[in-house]
């Protein structure tokens, strides 16, 4: 049993070794972008993984996803401009209220379209969306304000190679948050139920698993994660309402290359992605192209994997 | 009973072609908006009925708008062909695209629609020399010189346009093999529908469609720039029409885009401040209360009252 | 038949004193969700509140009606055709976007009302409204001219502080329009400087430019950019994005231990607080306005004042400053032909000197295209303790360059 589990392993994580090889490889010919790349992926990764739970588990298209982030992100500048709480250290306080920010608007609003269909559902997170850009719009302007904290600048020097050290947060976080989110669905009653409302909502029902409480629970999470991304992100990044937007549509790119329901392939597809871009943006003149790596890549994969699954 | 509703479609018609002559130069600019956004809420709901939701409306709207631009301003085409031209080329990337990607089922689709307007953007963005660049690019005879009543009724012509293909996929074969599709894939299969090629084709008409409008609203204003051409605006308010109004239907289009055109403008004006916040609690009203949109709730409504 | 005379009189009497009761309309056409345009606004509805305090105009009250357009062309578009066929205004002003502009220019062509528009800096709408189009008045500098004053700007700097040199230049700018827009126009300087000509002669020698995603459209990751920069090691650093982008890129360039001799930004306005951050300390930047100007401007100094007491925050951008120069150089030329006929008006607006808040006197001379063009230059200015410090014109500064930029340590 032991020899087939080992070499089932190397089979199965095979495409994850050369794909890390690579990544060693590439960092010899452009270390500074290969690090940009997997930094900045990470973030991408920290933010796309509670939308695939949220997109996997209860099945809503939350289009509203990156506005959360801002409201986040505001949350945790008042806590740095009127209580004086440090960004990292706002991350309790912001995550908890982001989570029943979450629950209050699942129970308001969400319940009632569940049975709707995903149009609905669409449409109803873009009304969300609206509501929370225009009203963070009108509280504070569109001006951008900024928090400084001198260690969000710090870097390192080793082997005469000089890094930033500040956006290694990102990749750290988003690992743990992974980490955090197999333990949950692994080890814990209410992740099991989840995973089992994830793969089967009516077989889930049928054995007596609240349906409703799961889906709660899962959209606040999903929501208070956003408040974590908000508290690092908040010394980096410069505050105004459509900070959080453009992550909406990263995040779903990432759930349709990594496919629904597969959280590492979130974080190992943030990553490729992010040294896609890194790497386009580090050749001179070429760096408007980055985008289309985004796009070209995540269109590519979607099209190899449908191309496999053609049997129909 | 269809005497009648046959004489209330007439008199809407004249009612409409004669707008100009009864209102202000303003109500038409802002009837030509609804108008626009009219056209591509109806296309985008044809091709929801074939049950793949798209998001490529705001690539295809400004592949139209750069083509006929760029041959207007680089080849002295004339805006009217050029409209046309806008419409065919956004036609056949939608072919090539469309073999290459309707093969995909659901979200995925959606994801990769969405991503091409994306990616139009950023090429156009980048080939300075036959687009503008990012600065965009301007012609300078507009179409009919900006006369409002004219560009009123070529907006109001394809609008007609668009409802009577929309009409015409309801009522010919093409409606039994859409709808079957939406249904079930499987069954149709098994019935001999060749999905794939009505997938296409309805994809192609309605890519051409949006083409057409890009290219008419493009001219309008005499420039392009792939900020506001690609805007995601020209996506996601058709969609909201299309709920807003009731999908699966000629009707729910038209009556979403006069909601939320109208009541887009008017909040303006009423509330200089903060008027979008009240557009997106409209909104979730609309999804939350009527979710099967305003037409939509009307039709079944009258269904239910028929079979009492 | 005396009596009928007699009546006819006091009927003229009383419709003149009607057509003077009734108000001269203004209308505008701004972008109320975006700072710029919202201070605009108040600005010029302050301007339109003086100047009714003090009697109107031809004994006439102002009216000002503002419509907000967004920032998207066709509810810019949109915009004008209501103030002109439902408002009936006057006149129009106001604009910000230059995208939103170039929708608007076809309809303001249709009806040809006197237009003073502060907004738009693209030379395509320049372009598109022509070289006939008298009823136009465009006060905010054309992109190009921008460029061509900071050729004159450095030159007079240079050649002040023989210390300060500006040979290897590197621009960052953000891919967008605004930012290739600054890209194509310091590529055209340069061309000419290499002749011997144009402003930038002498000033520059050796340009590079790399664009990078701006902040305020989703990027904010320059430290690509910014490696190239550090790697081509300029005499003179500038970025031009938005105000999205000013922090996170010293932050970065801090991060990377990048810090040229001069660090300059250009972008349209800048974020709040940005004077209170250690960072921006010796940060160069192109600007319009600052509020240091207050101790050289009377002007100035009362605008500034007002709009604190009225509105009871602080004018964040040039445009605020712009807005109310706006209004009251249509006033001052009103008063100056004594009439509002059109081309008595055009003649008075074209000949007038007015002293505007912005910090210098506000004439009428032709640029590329159109005859009517107002303020051709920007000025270079320096973040020094927390202000805003103009540093050239020479005429106008308030305070020295801090030549070279402070290195990041113990920042």
């Amino acid at each position: 049993m032991k020899d087939l589990e080992k070499s089932a392993f190397w089979k199965k994580n095979s495409k994850l070794i050369y794909l890390i090889t690579a990544i060693a490889l590439l960092a010899l010919w452009r270390p500074h972008a290969i690090l940009y790349g997997i930094q900045r992926g990470s973030l991408y990764s920290l933010i796309g993984l509670p939308l695939s739970l949220t997109l996997g588990v209860v099945g809503i298209m939350n289009l509203a996803h990156g506005d959360f982030l801002s409201l986040g992100i505001y949350v945790s500048y008042m806590f740095f401009m009127n209580l004086g709480v440090d960004p990292l250290l706002s991350i309790v306080p912001v995550t908890l209220i982001l989570f029943g920010v979450g629950v209050l608007v699942y129970k308001l609003t969400i319940t009632k379209v569940l049975k709707s269909g995903h149009l609905n559902q669409l449409l109803l997170t873009f009304g969300i969306s609206m509501i929370l850009i225009e009203s963070l719009n009108v509280i504070w302007t569109s001006r951008p304000r900024n928090v400084y904290v001198p260690y969000a600048s710090s870097s390192m020097t080793i082997a005469n190679f000089t890094f930033g050290t500040y956006e290694l947060l990102y990749v750290l976080f988003a690992f743990a948050v992974l980490i955090g989110f197999q333990l949950f669905l692994k080890k814990t009653r209410l992740g099991q139920a989840t995973y089992a409302v994830g793969q089967n909502p009516r077989g889930a029902k049928i054995v007596g698993i609240n349906i409703g409480f799961v889906y709660l629970v899962v959209f606040g999470v999903s929501i208070a994660i956003l408040g974590i991304v908000a508290g690092v992100m908040l010394p980096r990044s410069s505050i105004f309402p459509m900070v959080g937007a453009p992550y909406t549509m990263r995040s779903f790119c990432l759930v349709a290359m990594a496919g629904l329901g597969n959280l590492p392939g979130i974080l190992i597809s943030g990553i490729v992605l992010g040294i896609g871009e890194a790497i386009v943006q580090s050749i001179p003149g070429y760096s408007g192209w980055s985008d289309l790596v985004f796009f070209g890549v995540l269109i590519a994969v979607i099209s190899i994997r449908s191309m496999r699954r053609l049997a129909l | 009973m269809k005497t009648i509703k046959y004489s209330v479609i007439l008199l809407l018609l004249i009612a409409a072609v004669l707008l100009p002559v009864f209102t202000d130069a303003y109500f038409i600019s802002v009837a030509i908006t609804i108008l626009t956004f009219m056209t591509l809420s109806l296309s985008w709901d044809m091709m929801l009925r074939t049950g793949q939701l798209s998001f490529g409306t705001a690539g295809f709207f400004g592949l139209g708008g750069y083509t006929a631009v760029i041959i207007s301003a680089d080849l002295g085409v004339d805006p009217y062909t050029s409209i046309i031209i806008g419409g065919l080329v956004a036609g056949s990337i939608a072919l090539v695209l469309g073999i290459a990607i309707l093969k995909l089922r659901e979200i995925y689709f959606a994801i990769t629609t969405l991503a091409l307007a994306s990616v139009f953007s950023v090429i156009i963005r980048n080939l300075h020399k036959i687009t503008g660049g990012p600065s965009g690019k301007i012609v300078y005879q507009t179409l009919f010189d900006y006369d409002s009543t004219k560009i009123y009724w070529l907006m109001l012509g394809i609008a007609l346009g668009t409802i009577v293909i929309s009409e015409l996929f309801k009522r010919t074969r093409i409606h039994f093999a859409v709808d079957s599709i939406r249904a079930d894939e499987v069954v149709a299969k098994s019935h001999g529908v060749d999905i794939f090629k009505y997938l296409i084709f309805v994809f192609v008409v309605t890519s051409m469609i949006q083409g057409v409008v890009g290219a008419a609203y493009a001219q309008q204003y005499g420039f392009v720039s792939p900020e506001s051409t690609f805007s995601a605006h020209y996506l996601l308010l058709p969609i909201s029409m299309a709920l807003v109004g009731g999908i699966y239907s000629t009707i729910g289009p038209i009556v979403g885009a006069i909601i939320l055109g109208l009541s887009s403008e008017y909040l303006k004006l009423m509330m200089p401040y903060g008027h979008l916040i009240i557009y997106g609690v409209i909104i979730v009203l609309v999804v939350l209360f009527i979710p099967r949109g305003v037409y939509g709730t009307i039709r079944d409504f009258i269904s239910e009252r028929k079979h009492r | 038949m005396r009596r009928v005379f007699l009546l006819a009189i006091v009927l003229a009497v009383m419709a003149m004193m009607a057509i003077a009761a009734t108000p001269i309309k203004i209308g505008a056409v701004v972008p109320l969700g975006d700072i710029t345009g919202d201070q605009a606004s108040k600005a010029m509805r302050l301007a339109v509140e003086e100047i009714n305090a003090a009697g109107g105009v031809l004994g006439r009250p102002l009216e000002l009606i503002v419509i907000d357009d967004e920032l998207k062309p066709e509810k810019g578009a949109a915009a004008i055709e209501k103030l002109a066929t439902v408002d009936r205004v006057d006149f129009f002003v106001g604009g910000m976007s230059s995208g939103v502009h170039l929708a608007q220019i076809p309809i303001m062509k249709r009806y040809q009302k006197i237009t003073i528009w502060i907004g738009a800096a693209s030379y395509l709408c320049e372009n598109a409204v022509g070289p006939t189009a008298d009823w136009y008045f465009h006060l905010h500098p054309w992109d190009y001219q921008q460029g061509e004053s900071y050729g004159r700007g450095w030159s007079d700097i240079v050649a002040a502080y023989p210390e300060i040199t500006t040979d290897r230049i590197f621009l960052a700018y953000e891919e967008g329009g605004f930012g290739t827009a600054s890209y194509d126009s310091y590529i055209a300087l340069q061309k000419l400087a290499a002749q011997g000509e144009g402003t930038w002669a002498g000033v520059i020698n050796d340009f590079r430019g790399e664009s990078f995603k701006s902040a305020a459209l989703g990027g904010g990751d320059y430290r690509a950019m910014l490696q190239q920069a550090k790697a081509y090691n300029p005499d003179l650093f500038i970025w031009a994005g938005y105000d999205a982008d000013a922090l996170p890129i010293l932050q970065q360039a801090k991060e990377i231990g990048f810090a040229p001799k001069l660090f300059v930004g250009a972008p349209p306005g800048w974020p709040a607080h940005f004077g209170d951050s250690p960072l921006a300390e010796g940060v160069t930047l192109y600007g319009m306005w600052a509020p240091t100007l207050n101790k050289v401007s009377p002007v100035a100094e009362h605008f500034w004042n007002a709009y604190i007491e009225r509105y009871k925050e602080e004018p964040a951008t040039y445009f605020a400053p712009l807005g109310y120069t706006n209004i009251y150089f249509l006033v001052e030329g009103i008063k100056a032909a004594g009439t509002i006929e059109k081309a008595a008006l055009i003649k008075a607006l074209a000949e007038l000197e007015y002293d505007s808040p912005i910090g210098e006197v506000l004439t009428i001379s032709p640029s590329n295209v159109i005859k009517h063009q107002g303020f051709t230059a920007q000025k270079i200015l320096q973040w020094q303790n927390g202000e805003q410090q103009v540093i050239w014109p020479l005429e106008l500064k308030t305070s020295e360059p801090e030549y070279p930029f402070p290195k990041w340590e113990g920042r």
